[in-house]
């Protein structure tokens, strides 16, 4: 994580967001659920898929940041990306909070619910 | 060479302008240097924290004023 907040003209300091949003119920989980911490203003979203593709404006925020990685599931392709990038995160697995990759069903409720869990463990990371 | 500077207009941006034009100037480097303001342009470059630096349509740095002689080595 960065040491200090590098933003500057005016910009907010929100941890950025970068969810998996794999193909899996867990992927969509990670994306309703940065989605919703975005909502409550706890983080901004931005892409995960172009940290991947290597775009210079993306990993060069990224290494400004202070970045979570939401990753649905153990296969972690979030943390992969970050790694390959030597970047720093904080890394959250969404299997870790009793949902099922494949099985459990996404809805509104779940969605809130983990989104609090999620926030908790965010708190603090600016 | 095109050098973007990325930014609001702040004393940031403007700051990173003059080690731009500095590097540029000691470096004898031929460089058109253009500011971009325009938010949605900034955006577009995946850029979520200005000023940023951008030489050629690549990114080299995001949040920070950089100084003459880390930029001369960008050119």
């Amino acid at each position: 994580m960065s040491e200090s907040c590098s933003c500057s003209c005016g910009v907010s300091c929100k941890p950025l967001l970068y969810a998996c949003s794999g193909a899996a119920n867990t992927g969509y989980l990670s994306d309703a659920v940065a989605r919703k911490i975005m909502g409550n203003g706890n983080g901004s979203m931005t892409c995960l898929a172009a940290v991947g593709a290597k775009l210079s404006g993306f990993v060069e925020t990224a290494k400004s940041s202070n970045n979570i990685v939401i990753d649905g599931c153990p296969t972690a392709c979030g943390k992969k990306i970050f790694d390959t990038h030597n970047l720093d995160y904080k890394h959250i697995i969404l299997t870790d909070f009793d949902v099922q990759k494949g099985k459990t069903e996404i809805t509104p409720d779940l969605i809130e619910k983990i989104t609090i869990k999620v926030e908790s463990k965010i708190q603090g990371v600016t | 060479m095109v050098i973007k500077i990325l930014g609001s207009g702040c004393p940031k941006c403007k700051q990173l302008e003059e080690e731009t034009r500095k590097a540029v100037s000691e470096s004898g480097t031929e460089a058109d240097i253009q500011k971009v303001s325009d938010m949605d342009q900034i955006m577009d470059y995946g850029v979520m924290m200005t000023p940023a630096l951008v030489i050629d349509e690549e990114v080299k740095s995001v949040g920070k004023v950089l100084k003459a002689g880390e930029i001369k080595k960008f050119l």
